[in-house]
């Protein structure tokens, strides 16, 4: 991480004056909070973590894909967007767009063919970096969920027990967190708590799921909405670059998955074609008609051989 | 050892020529499992995971924040083996393994919350920006509304088809009894004209030969027949119905000065001319007639 996103406090003009209420706040909550309990840990409510996450494409996605790139972006008030990367520009570039742009961690979506959506997450400068296929997509628009919450509110993160069990796991996990998490005090986001992001290692796959919490007392949520669930494939070192640190050995590629299905479709095509030959081998042998004999006239010479 | 170049060109480069290297370097990590070279020289398939570098990388990225930054909550369901294969095969139950998480993760982190004295609950005159716009909630809105309303079309249909059936069936039981009620009612006539010799008898016994009108069913009222007694009057009095009542003087509606106060036509004054000459009176024809007679 470079050295100026952790920048322990910014100055207070810096602070738009539009925005300059909500820090008030925060520090009233903090002197009440000092008040009732002193003892916390946690001393001032300030924006110390500065974490940025730039969430952009490269060309050639389609629609769908950018919705559920917008639909993130809606959910991560510390995101910040760019245009599409050129192909021609190659991944590695990624890394100098997100100094650029001050973000110490990148999302990024591209897609094959216009129909396989892979994901890449990477910690900027030194990496880890990993790459998902996107599968199972629903948008917030197409998904009709009655759930809905702040714009900017800060998300409560849960996660399985699943992810702590393997090293590369552990990994994603902390990964994921620092993408999703919003800074504590982040002058875009709210001092509320209304909504829950779901993280479940299931079946080989991440699943993602946003809840709206209802009821804070009873804990009822209604989901809100988008879905998708990530397949890993590869973890690198470095960011967009270094050693493969894992290989995910049940992934197969879309490709592979769908010439697979071609094969065993000709395969069943075959099949049918050998059974009709078989069929079409059997001779059909005519039966003999008994009434042909009534017709025949002995010859003398076959008098003779049957003596 | 593989390295990634570019990978938007292939997913992975393997590299063979410090493969010595990597592998003795794998060999102590313990975990390797780079390509190896079988008997037949065909390369097998093989996957990297490399679990010191893995933990490595994991700790340069962690941070030392306090969790009120990350706000992250490990869940444990503790589901059984048997039955998450169910759930990985049950849509439904999945959807609820993930509810379930998130309900648990979310009670946890308000009450961590809560401890920490921070107002987690959005005071309800704070209006703001939502994720989904009014608009796109009101389509959600009209969506279910509209599924309701299908739903209840659907179902008064349906009751209304059973409905038809049953009326059906009920119907054709009225029609079967009306039927075997007209035919014993025939029958019973046919009884009477045949038993009319005997009705004395039959009186002697008090024998009610009719069949029983009281049976509940209402007698058909012929429309018109209602009509046309209301027109010419049916049943009453006859006798004074056509006599002049004051009322009756007094009514002078029938009167037109059209017709009623011209002149009297009479022989003398009749201002035609010409036309048939008037026939004469019945005593002059007769005498007429006897003259021509006795002639």
């Amino acid at each position: 991480m470079p050295d100026d996103l952790v920048v322990a406090q910014p100055p207070e003009d810096s602070v738009p004056s539009k925005k300059r209420k909500r820090p008030k706040s925060a520090e009233k909550k903090g002197k009440k909070k000092k008040g009732v309990d002193v003892a916390n840990p946690v001393k001032k409510m300030t924006w110390t973590n500065k974490q940025r996450a730039l969430v952009f494409a490269a060309r050639g996605i389609t629609f769908h894909a950018r919705h559920l790139m917008n639909d993130l972006k809606v959910l991560m008030p510390h995101a910040k967007s760019d245009s599409k990367l050129e192909r021609k520009e190659g991944l590695y570039a990624i890394n100098e767009i997100c100094e650029m742009k001050n973000c110490n961690m990148t999302m990024f979506f591209e897609m094959r063919k216009k129909l396989d959506l892979f994901m890449w997450l990477s910690m900027v400068p030194n990496g880890p970096s990993a790459r998902f296929l996107v599968q199972n997509v629903h948008t917030m628009d197409e998904l009709r969920l009655t759930g809905n919450h702040l714009k900017s509110s800060r998300p409560l993160l849960t996660f399985n027990k699943a992810f702590d069990e393997q090293p590369h796991l552990s990994l994603i996990k902390e990964m994921l967190k620092q993408m999703f998490a919003t800074p504590n005090m982040h002058p875009k986001s709210k001092p509320f708590y209304d909504h829950v992001l779901g993280f479940t290692y299931l079946d080989g796959r991440i699943w993602f799921r946003n809840f709206q919490i209802t009821d804070q007392t009873e804990g009822s949520l209604v989901e809100v909405g988008p879905r998708f669930c990530l397949w890993l494939i590869k973890i690198f070192s470095g960011s967009f670059s270094g050693n493969v640190i894992y290989e995910n050995p049940n992934y197969k590629s879309p490709n592979q998955y769908r010439t697979e299905l071609k094969i065993a479709a000709s395969h069943r095509y075959k099949a049918k074609a050998e059974k009709n030959a078989k069929k079409a081998a059997v001779e059909i042998v005519p039966k003999e008609d008994e009434l042909d004999e009534i017709f025949h006239t002995i010859t003398q010479d076959e008098l003779k051989q049957a003596g | 050892m593989i390295v990634l170049e570019n990978p938007l060109l292939e997913d992975a480069i393997v590299d063979e020529d410090d493969g010595e290297n990597s592998v003795e370097e794998m060999e102590i990590v313990g975990a390797l499992k780079s390509g190896k070279i079988s008997e037949q020289g065909i390369k097998t398939i093989s996957h990297v995971n490399n679990i010191p570098k893995l933990k490595e990388r994991l700790e340069a990225i962690q941070m030392k924040l306090p969790w009120i930054e990350t706000m992250d909550v490990t869940v444990d369901l503790k589901v059984p083996t048997e039955e998450m294969k169910l759930v990985i095969n049950d849509n439904f139950k999945q959807e609820m393994l993930f509810y379930k998480q998130s309900q648990i993760g979310a009670q946890q982190s308000i009450a961590r919350l809560k401890s920490l004295g921070i107002t987690t609950q959005r005071p309800e005159d704070f209006f703001a920006e939502m994720v989904k716009s009014d608009e796109h909630m009101k389509r959600i809105k009209e969506k279910l509304i509209s599924k309701q309303l299908t739903m209840e079309r659907t179902e008064k249909v349906t009751k209304m088809r059973k409905m038809k059936k049953l009326g059906k069936k009920v119907q054709q039981e009225v029609l079967k009894k009306r039927a075997e009620d007209k035919k014993q009612m025939l029958d019973n006539v046919k009884k009477i004209r045949k038993g009319k010799a005997d009705q004395e008898e039959a009186d002697n016994f008090e024998i009610n030969t009719e069949p029983e009108t009281s049976s509940g069913k209402k007698k058909e009222i012929n429309r018109k027949r209602k009509a046309k007694d209301s027109k010419y009057g049916f049943g009453g009095k006859k006798k004074i119905a056509k006599k002049n009542t004051q009322e009756s003087y007094k009514d002078v509606s029938s009167f037109s000065s059209r017709i009623h106060s011209k002149p009297k036509r009479s022989a003398k004054n009749d201002k035609r001319k010409g036309g048939k000459p008037q026939r004469p009176g019945k005593i002059k024809r007769a005498n007429m007639k006897s003259k021509s007679k006795s002639k």
